[in-house]
């Protein structure tokens, strides 16, 4: 089994077999962990104010800056398309915010036209530069669905350093971020910028996006962000304790993600990532002992047994 | 003479090319509870919202105290429709009523113990220190609406704009509210309270405005609440005018 990765066997002999993973795989699924918890801490935010979707068409449109990035440089350097594909991103945000302000597109139309009209932009490039023999261009689709095995130790570090700067601006300013959630007009009403802090937030989850791009790629890293919010509210009635709850989750999908595809070297990590958090939410949505569907049954059936 | 606590001066609203709102000019000098009645659609919660800076007026001014609301927004407590947020929100009761220190509080400082013990004290008043520790939506429509009260009175505020907190609210709820409303106004607060029931209107405010997009008639609930003004502002709601008929009865027997 781990035929494919023969240096390891000698450094780690004396570890059990399950072990006997490359210490560049290690560091890379702590990175991938990073972006997992942070996206779960971010996507719970997100999620609770409704702006989910935005970070959809911000992933989709990711991938346009990716190759336009690669193009303009001529390097594949993971800091140098992510930065692109961070420009991207915002861009694609500025355009669905005028559409909305400057026209009367309805919101989920006009996040549907962006996503989709973005996502094409890019998909065009990736394949022209693909198709034309550019060196190296091969690789831009990697950021399609996700994929971990090629990342480096210095990739992952930044990875790991986007994830925690994002987590950290969303403790320090969680208060203001769970008044604007719950409610704006009393937000607003009492001196509250709340378009600023709109903003921050969508802000945010384009940067978590952006780095969930080698994890989950560009059409499916806005599971990482939906998903593991979700299932933590299955469990808790706390803005906090959702958000600590999104981000373990979030980080078991990534490493479960990682875990596999450096198993399976030619395997995309999107997928995998994507049905490892899709798993914990079934397990979320049926179990979770207050909200959760069996619960629930259970209880509506003793309810009528008590009654009879 | 101190400046009026609120006054509209020459406020029009439109949303789009609908105006909502027409010259509306209205001055209340004193602490009291003053009712904004009208019918659905009058503009009465847009007056509230835009008095709040909530939706953008396409002309007119207004002031608190005497001057524009941002040099005094900290003295206006706010009480939105309850319908506006989600109630299935992850917040306890208590959490709720914590939102009305934040704006004190300023950007990123929490609120400590001085903080939680005023949210006790609030929600105590209301009646509902029971059920602190609940997620929101447990509660019913009344205990809901008593808890965006107690988030207001937690904004320990001079004027107090609430927007319908008598709808769709029990029996119970409605006396606990009116009873606090009338406290803070016995305390020297302004309350002004958006409210679409004639019935209780006569009872229970001292002053009044009826707007049916513009101003029809305002003053002492008493000399306001004639069949003649009321008619002026129901214009054409005929499955009203039997609610006015009563409206009218009522206030006539009591004193």
């Amino acid at each position: 089994m781990m035929s494919g990765i023969p240096d390891v066997v000698c450094c780690v002999a004396t570890a059990p077999a399950w072990l006997a993973v490359p210490p560049n795989t290690v560091v890379v699924a702590a990175g991938v962990a990073a972006v997992g918890v942070a996206a779960g801490v971010i996507g719970s935010l997100a999620v609770l104010r409704k702006r989910a979707l935005a970070g959809d068409a911000a992933a989709h449109a990711a991938l346009a800056g990716v190759a336009l990035a690669f193009l303009a440089t001529g390097r594949r350097d993971l800091p140098v398309l992510l930065g692109g594909g961070l420009l991207a991103a915002l861009a694609a945000l500025g355009v669905l915010v005028l559409l909305r302000r400057y026209t009367r597109t309805r919101d989920d139309a006009a996040t549907a036209i962006v996503l989709s009209v973005s996502f094409g932009c890019g998909i065009a490039l990736v394949a022209g530069l693909t198709s034309r023999g550019v060196p190296d261009a091969a690789g831009l689709e990697h950021f399609l669905l996700g994929h971990t095995a090629a990342l480096t130790v210095a990739d992952a570090a930044l990875l790991a350093t986007v994830s925690a700067a994002a987590v950290v601006v969303a403790v320090v300013g969680l208060k203001e971020a769970t008044l604007v959630a719950f409610d704006p007009g009393f937000a607003a009403a009492s001196g509250w910028p709340v378009a600023a802090i709109d903003y921050c937030l969508v802000g945010l989850v384009a940067a978590m996006v952006i780095v969930g791009l080698p994890a989950a790629g560009a059409v499916l890293v806005t599971a990482l962000v939906v998903i593991p919010p979700v299932a933590a509210r299955q469990w808790t009635d706390r803005v906090p304790t959702m958000l600590l709850l999104a981000g373990l989750i979030g980080l078991a999908a990534a490493v479960f993600g990682v875990a596999a595809s450096a198993l399976v070297p030619r395997l995309a990590t999107g997928p995998l990532v994507v049905l490892a958090a899709a798993t914990l939410l079934a397990v979320s949505l049926l179990a979770a002992p207050e909200r959760g569907l069996l619960p629930r049954a259970w209880r509506r059936r003793s309810a009528r047994r008590g009654a009879a | 003479m101190s400046a009026p606590l609120l006054e509209f001066h020459d406020v029009t609203v439109a949303y789009g090319r609908r105006p909502v709102l027409w010259n509306i000019d209205l001055t209340i000098d004193h602490a009291c509870l003053f009712g904004i009645i009208g019918p659905n659609g009058a503009g009465k919660s847009t007056l509230l919202k835009a008095a709040l800076g909530l939706v953008p007026t396409t002309g007119g001014t207004v002031t608190f105290f005497g001057r524009p609301l941002a040099d005094g927004r900290r003295r206006v407590g706010y009480v939105p429709q309850r319908e506006t947020v989600d109630w299935d929100f992850p917040v306890t009761v208590g959490d709720v009523v914590l939102m009305g220190t934040y704006a004190r509080l300023g950007w990123f400082r929490r609120p400590g113990r001085g903080e939680r013990r005023l949210a006790r004290e609030c929600l105590a008043r209301v009646g509902l220190e029971d059920v602190a520790d609940r997620q929101i939506g447990r509660l019913s429509g009344g205990q809901q609406q008593r808890v965006f009260l107690a988030r207001a009175l937690a904004q320990e505020a001079d004027v107090y704009l609430l927007d319908e907190p008598l709808a769709g609210v029990d029996a119970r709820s409605q006396e606990t509210i009116f009873e606090v409303l009338a406290a803070l106004r016995d305390s020297g607060r302004l309350v002004v309270v958006v409210h679409h029931d004639l019935r209780t209107a006569a009872a229970w405010f001292d002053r009044v405005a009826l707007i049916d997009r513009r101003l029809v008639a305002t003053g002492p609930t008493a000399t306001v609440l004639t069949p003649e003004n009321l008619e002026r502002t129901y214009a054409g709601q005929i499955e009203l005018l039997d609610e006015l008929g009563r409206a009218v009865a009522a206030r006539r027997r009591t004193p």
